[in-house]
């Protein structure tokens, strides 16, 4: 039942001489890129050789802000000859945060991705319909290379157009689909207005979930309603994508493919690694990426490490489901979104106040994000087409920066929390 | 030149009845209100016997208000009254963005308001006056 056995039934001693091994390989490599050079010359660290694998604590650690800071390719690790593929994630201040991928490095996470499919139970006969979005984002390429290295037959749709996905799962006898929950849930109720039972209308035998978090109430749901199996799947743009960690058919946590990414559970507030079952943040090590090595990621992903080997046999340790996160993202229709993204829009907009509210709340499983604003008083001239514009340039400036359409709702001066201190800014309505 | 008054309100209960409860302890007199709906807000427009009093007691009241300079005209409370006023400004290209009004003396006279656009507010009221409307300034009795 392995993709590849010797890789992921690999002994725990075999294991750890090879994340020695690729340790200090990826530090090696990263030192190439001109932002990790001048880091590790600048804290002595130049020239410093892994010989345990504790010694990656005297490194810094990388948050996204200083991939932010080397744009476009100052983490690159390589030539841009020998990149073959380019992904970014939306930045808060305008600048997308970008990663290279050699062609090994595709192939790599491709494979890691089989294994997480073949975990499941996904094979080679399987119609694989891919309902994420394709493109910069990570998640709709990143299944679809996995899926087709098993031999499944991918069809690429990509995120909406229900209509057309349920056509697809009827002549084409869809078995396994990736699909973001919320996505999901909405196709439930569509399913049913229309009086097609989800669970006896199609061939659907594995869901594949990722890009959001969401409970394990919301996921029996699903199974229940769906009459399928659903599984987790994590990963983040910054370690390639979807595939660093996935459940198998135990579904008692994601195995984090330690031969792939080294991973330590940190105290946010101090950075001291924390023992083994403790929950905290999740901090990743490239360990194969050669285009982009990246040392010590942040994730800041609330997680922790599940003891205990697991029944399917894989000796890669387990995470549980992501708890939250250790800053205040929060995700919309599986798009990664900063309430300072907002802010930047609404602080650069004449006419609109200080304070201001997101509202998250879902509608017949969609996802809706509402953006509360107050006018300025000086701004307000007692026109409704004033009002009007306001609201539509808002609602285009806003799509342009978080890749999300939010309705602008205006309210009255002073009914939105005053903008003093540590305000909170996101209400969540959703349950997930 | 008239005034009238600019409220933006949120389209939930309770609103015009705060404005109104604010407006009847202030001793104030509504003369006319009008109400645009944009969905999930409005604005409430107001004529009152003492807008400049109304403006500053909605404004410390935190409301969102604003000043607009209006044409305000007396018209006869009798049938093609309007029509008569509305001709005048159409021979002259004027555009009538906005109207409301309300009976000072039934069957004598009435109030008429005007948002227009093609000609500034003095030149409006110019035209008119010309053809016997009286401006308004003042609701004071």
């Amino acid at each position: 039942m392995f993709w590849n056995e010797k890789e992921e039934n690999i002994s725990e001693e075999e294991l750890l001489s090879l994340q020695l091994r690729r340790l200090a390989g990826a530090v090696e490599r990263a030192g190439r890129s001109s932002y990790y050079g001048n880091l590790f010359a600048g804290k002595g660290l130049k020239g410093k050789k892994i010989k345990n694998l504790d010694d990656i604590r005297d490194f810094p650690f990388t948050t996204k802000d200083d991939l932010r800071e080397s744009y476009p390719s100052g983490m690159l690790a390589t030539s841009m000859d020998d990149i073959v593929r380019m992904h970014a994630s939306s930045g808060t201040t305008g600048k997308s945060t970008l990663v290279f991928h050699t062609g090994r490095d595709i192939s790599n996470w491709a494979n890691i991705v089989a294994r997480g499919l073949y975990a499941v139970g996904v094979r080679k006969s399987d119609i694989f319909q891919n309902m994420m979005s394709y493109g910069l984002f990570t998640g709709g390429l990143g299944l679809h290379y996995g899926a087709e290295k098993i031999g499944a037959l991918v069809i690429p749709i990509g995120t909406g157009n229900t209509e057309r996905q349920i056509d697809f799962f009827k002549d084409l006898g869809t078995t396994v689909i990736h699909v973001t929950p919320s996505y999901l849930l909405h196709m439930g109720h569509v399913l049913e207005e229309k009086g097609l039972s989800p669970s006896e209308s199609f061939n659907i035998r594995i869901a594949i979930m990722g890009a959001e978090p969401h409970s394990e109430a919301t996921r029996k749901k699903l199974e229940e309603t769906f009459g399928i199996k659903v599984y987790n799947c994590y990963g983040l743009s910054e370690m390639n994508g979807p595939g660093v960690a996935f459940e198998c058919t135990f579904q008692g946590g994601l195995h984090l493919w330690e031969d792939n990414y080294f991973a330590e559970i940190i105290n946010p507030d101090t950075g001291q690694v924390l023992p083994e079952g403790e929950e905290g943040e999740l901090v990743l090590t490239t360990l194969c990426r050669e285009g982009m090595p990246i040392i010590r990621y942040r994730t800041k992903d609330i997680t922790r490490f599940i003891s205990g080997r697991c029944a399917c046999g894989r000796t890669h340790r387990r995470i549980g489901r992501m708890k939250g996160r250790t800053d205040d993202m929060f995700i919309v229709k599986g798009v990664n979104i900063f309430p300072s993204q907002v802010e930047t829009v609404l602080m650069e907009t004449p006419g609109v106040d200080k304070n201001y509210m997101i509202i998250l709340d879902r509608k017949e499983g969609l996802d809706i994000l509402s953006v509360q604003i107050e006018i300025r008083r000086d701004f307000f001239r007692g026109d409704l087409y004033q009002l009007r514009d306001l609201q539509e340039k808002l609602r285009e400036r806003l799509k342009h920066v978080i890749l999300v359409t939010p309705s602008v709702e205006l309210v009255e001066p002073g009914s939105l929390p005053v903008s003093t201190g540590k305000a909170k800014r996101v209400i969540d309505k959703r349950r997930l | 030149m008239g005034k009238q008054i600019s409220i933006f309100v949120e389209n939930k209960p309770g609103k015009v009845n705060k404005i109104t409860g604010i407006l009847e302890k202030a001793k104030i007199n509504m003369k006319a209100m009008t109400i645009a709906d944009s969905g999930s807000f409005g604005i409430i427009k107001l004529i009152t016997d003492d807008n400049e009093k109304a403006f500053n007691i909605l404004r410390e009241k935190n409301f969102l208000v604003s000043f607009q300079n209006v044409v305000v005209v007396e018209i006869p409370d009798s049938v093609g009254a309007f029509h008569k006023v509305a001709k005048i400004l159409e021979d002259r290209d004027i555009n009538i963005e906005d109207a409301y009004g309300f009976i000072m003396e039934e069957g004598v006279k009435a109030a008429l308001i005007l948002k227009v656009a093609g000609a500034d507010i003095p030149r409006v009221e110019e035209i008119l006056e010309k053809n016997n409307y009286r401006s308004i300034e003042k609701f004071n009795v």
